[in-house]
């Protein structure tokens, strides 16, 4: 078998944001209780002529633009997301013509609620792995639904990741993935239906919480790993307090979940939201260091990762559209513009 | 929005396709068999240049029906660092910061929709580098 | 000297009102035009052996054979033509039955311009039929309209030659006045130019009311060559045509060298002037393609009739106006008179034969010995320019 690895990354959010404050006015909520609940100031929203697969197509691009390598390389492409523009007609396809791949690639679509994004670098590392492909690039996109003043709506934000895996220039090898699945009714679309259902309180202790602890601790057990043995950790952020709650319950510190938090400045970009958090600490790790992830996506489950950084990882450094990049570059907008840019105006 | 056209196009949507010349040398666009400048048919399939700047641009709020989803929009004919002139969207930016000779890098957006049953079009816009 | 062929001249002209009229079709304008010039050119109408239909769209049922039925409701079965130049679809029509004659097919044709436009209610249909008169993979998809691409053009202008808003607004300002005058037009009345100034941008700088409305007409001539008159004896009030020019230009803007030059205005109004062997000072009355404010400065220049750049300020000092250094748009233009695609490349060869014939009223240009009509296809990509004698005038 293969040694396997990230490559390269990439990460798109789009430049609006909505505060949590323009939000509750509308729905006579406090504010300010809420931001002390979620700890998210604002969320990201898509303009009116993004969606999923133009967003993939961005993060696709920066992941292949800062590895530099020929994406005709590319032997397998999958996109995970709850909001693909089309419900029959992959996103994959339309990542790979607007790379440009090769027609020789393996390609789907996948769903698993937040999860899906890390569920496709899975599938890469197994077919790396097995020497069935040399690079493969799993990406994490979602224009994330939410029900007009349900809770949810003030987290559900816009963004992709793509994480481009391979055998060769490894900046951040796999030691191991470990994952969790169950039958859990916390989070739910059924077909057709516009907008989502979720179970409130349901969806923490049996949901959240119990897969990333069960599949975060089996992924320690199997490499004999504790938590002072890494240098950083990754959650799926639905917000910022889950995250910090899961880290301490696991015996993490803040200090090692703080960086990959991005979830303060953009909300809830599900099938994007683990994988973002990965690529801003992929941003700033050194040679050495240890990384953990774990994802969850209702329905439910969770999928961990262990990395280690190598020393390749400072030739990859310093490119001018990396997350931070994103992060920074926003344009407020008012409920009014938002419903407009959501489509709610019918 | 008929599929064999999307089709058709997409790929020259997609990756911004040109030609250049394997006689004569000079790039041109949109993508073609035929060489505009020499009529040879010896040309290769060329990929313009990401960034540019912008020569003209214009605000536009009165438009066709497939646009009126994004309108207003900033319109503008964009000069590539190859020297290659199209005509292209600027977005992502207030229309009046917006300059003549303002730095722009292309983008994969959306250009229209086939109501809600129908085909995305999808190709290149231009954003402020 | 016949290398150009035989002497062609237009002995009559048929015009409707233009405007918005929903209880009418294309069949019915085009009927009422067609009658109207055979019962002008007082000839037989078993004398036409061949009609030329300018239209674009026709009506809103695409390229219906309105044509087919304006014929029988005429009483006149002849072979016809539909010829579609987007815009300069009449001119085009005109161009080829010219031809028909000078080449000695035919002895007596009509020629139809004709459009129905008012049944596009909907927001951007005229916008999206507009769009294959440009570039409609790589602008009009992209999110061009012919209206955004002239707004480049006139900022072009504005930069290069310090072309004001002010300049731009008095082409319009002095159209409307002009149509005041003209029974057949759309709008007949004054119009200030802070109106124009004022109206809400729609795509900058181009303003609201800048552009000519998109309406209902019909227009029509009958031609007949040299031939046919010495053969039918006297014919009153017929205008030479001294010549009929046409010039094409790169399609997409972004192909063009410069934007402040409409090339193919340019070169078919060369070949138009050569032909006839007079300069553009000999001009003393033209009919140009107004669509929006820059169309006419532009044309202004392109013909020739003032330099490369000048034509804001000669528009604001006057120079266009009736009977002043040359009379542009005496009918009111595409502006005044409202813009049918296919019949106003007619409308403008109806209005200049009429002044050559002394017969425009208040409209009159007082001394002419020749007129010119011009008329092009979205920002040029083709563009008609011809140039009309007096009736005393032989080739």
């Amino acid at each position: 078998m293969n040694k396997a690895g990230i490559v390269s990354y990439g990460s798109y959010i789009p430049q609006y944001r909505i505060s949590i404050e323009e939000i509750a006015h509308i729905w006579g909520e406090d504010a300010t209780e809420l931001k002390n609940q979620l700890q998210v100031q604002k969320k990201s929203v898509l303009g009116l002529d993004e969606d999923v697969a133009t967003m993939a197509v961005e993060s696709a691009r920066n992941a292949v633009n800062l590895w530099d390598g020929d994406p005709k390389l590319i032997g397998a492409i999958y996109v995970g997301s709850e909001s693909h523009p089309y419900a029959v007609k992959p996103t994959a396809t339309i990542v790979s013509e607007a790379l440009p791949t090769g027609k020789e690639i393996m390609a789907a679509d996948l769903e698993f609620a937040c999860k899906a994004g890390t569920a496709g670098m899975q599938m890469c590392f197994g077919l790396v792995k097995s020497d069935m492909i040399n690079y493969g690039l799993a990406i994490g996109s979602d224009d994330s639904q939410a029900k007009p003043s349900d809770p949810l709506e003030y987290t559900a934000g816009a963004g992709s990741a793509a994480i481009l895996i391979g055998s060769e220039g490894i900046i951040a090898e796999l030691e191991g993935t470990y994952s969790v699945t169950s039958d859990t009714p916390d989070f739910w679309r059924r077909e057709g239906a516009t907008y989502p259902s979720h179970g409130q309180r349901f969806t923490g202790k049996p949901a959240y919480f119990q897969h990333s602890i069960d599949a975060t601790k089996g992924m320690m057990n199997q490499l004999q790993t504790n938590p002072s043995d890494y240098d950083y950790v990754v959650f799926h952020q639905p917000n910022t307090k889950f995250p910090l709650s899961v880290a301490k319950m696991l015996g993490f510190t803040k200090e090692q979940v703080e960086l990959s938090l991005v979830c303060r400045h953009i909300g809830n970009t599900y099938s994007a939201s683990s994988m973002l958090g990965l690529n801003r600490i992929l941003e700033k790790a050194s040679s050495g260091e240890r990384i953990l992830m774990t994802s969850y996506g209702s329905g439910a489950g969770s999928d961990s990762f262990s990395f280690i950084v190598t020393d390749k990882i400072e030739e990859l450094q310093s490119y001018p559209f990396d997350i931070e990049y994103y992060i920074k570059r926003t344009k407020d907008i008012g409920y009014g513009l938002y419903t407009r840019y959501k489509g709610l105006l019918k | 929005m008929e599929p064999p056209k999307i089709w058709r196009e997409k790929r020259q949507r997609y990756l911004a396709l040109g030609i250049s010349c394997t006689k004569c040398g000079k790039r041109s666009f949109p993508l073609s068999e035929y060489c505009p400048y020499c009529g040879t048919n010896d040309v290769e399939e060329y990929r313009l240049a990401e960034t540019g700047k912008i020569l003209y641009f214009t605000n536009v709020s009165m438009t066709s029906d497939e646009m009126a989803f994004n309108a207003p929009y900033c319109l503008g004919i964009i000069e590539l660092d190859d020297d290659i002139k199209v005509t292209g969207q600027i977005v992502d930016c207030d229309y009046n910061d917006i300059r003549n000779g303002m730095e722009v890098k292309m983008v994969f957006r959306i250009l229209a929709r086939d109501g809600n049953d129908g085909l995305i079009k999808y190709g290149f816009k231009f954003t402020s580098k | 000297m016949r290398m150009n062929g035989r002497n062609v001249f237009v002995i009559g002209t048929g015009i409707t009102k233009f405007g918005e009229f929903y209880d009418r079709d294309s069949t019915s304008l085009a009927v009422e035009a067609l009658n109207a010039a055979i019962n002008d050119a007082k000839i037989d109408r078993s004398s036409i052996k061949s009609a030329y239909f300018g239209s674009m769209v026709s009506n809103s049922s695409p390229h219906s054979s309105f044509s087919s039925k304006c014929l029988r409701e005429c009483n006149i079965s002849i072979p016809f033509t539909r010829v579609e130049a987007g815009n300069a679809s009449g001119a085009a029509a005109f161009h080829q039955a010219y031809t028909s004659l000078a080449s000695g097919i035919h002895d007596c044709v009509a020629v139809i311009g004709s459009e129905k436009l008012s049944d596009f209610v909907k927001n951007g249909t005229i916008e999206k039929i507009l769009g294959s008169t440009i570039d409609y993979q790589w602008e009009y998809e992209i999110g061009a309209t012919l209206t955004s691409l002239y707004a480049l053009i006139t900022k072009a202008h504005m930069r290069e030659f310090q072309t004001t808003m002010e300049q731009l607004a008095s082409v319009p300002v002095k159209n409307h006045k002009n149509g005041k005058e003209n029974p057949h037009a759309q709008f007949r009345r004054e119009i200030p130019l802070d109106r124009f100034l004022s109206a809400k941008r729609i795509s900058d700088p181009i303003g609201r009311f800048d552009l000519a409305t998109h309406c209902d007409g019909s227009s029509a001539l009958i031609l007949v060559s040299e031939d046919y008159l010495n053969r039918k004896g006297e014919i009153k009030n017929k205008i030479p045509i001294l010549s009929s020019e046409h010039s094409s230009d790169v399609l997409a803007l972004h192909h063009r060298e410069s934007l402040t030059q409409i090339k193919s205005t340019v070169t078919a109004a060369k070949k138009a002037f050569t032909k006839v062997g007079i300069e553009p000072t000999d001009i003393a009355v033209a009919e140009v393609h107004d669509a929006f404010p820059i169309s006419e400065i532009l044309a202004i220049e392109d013909l020739g009739f003032f330099e490369k750049g000048e034509g804001g300020n000669a528009t604001e000092a006057g120079l266009t106006q009736l009977n002043s250094k040359i009379s542009v748009n005496p009918s009111g233009g595409l502006k005044a008179r409202g813009d049918p695609f296919g019949a106003t490349g007619i409308a403008q060869i109806v209005e200049i034969v009429e002044q050559l014939r002394g017969r425009a009223d208040k409209r009159q240009v007082s001394e002419i010995e020749y007129g010119l009509t011009h008329n092009i296809m979205g920002t040029g990509a083709l563009a008609y320019v011809n140039i009309f004698g007096k009736e005393e005038m032989k080739q």
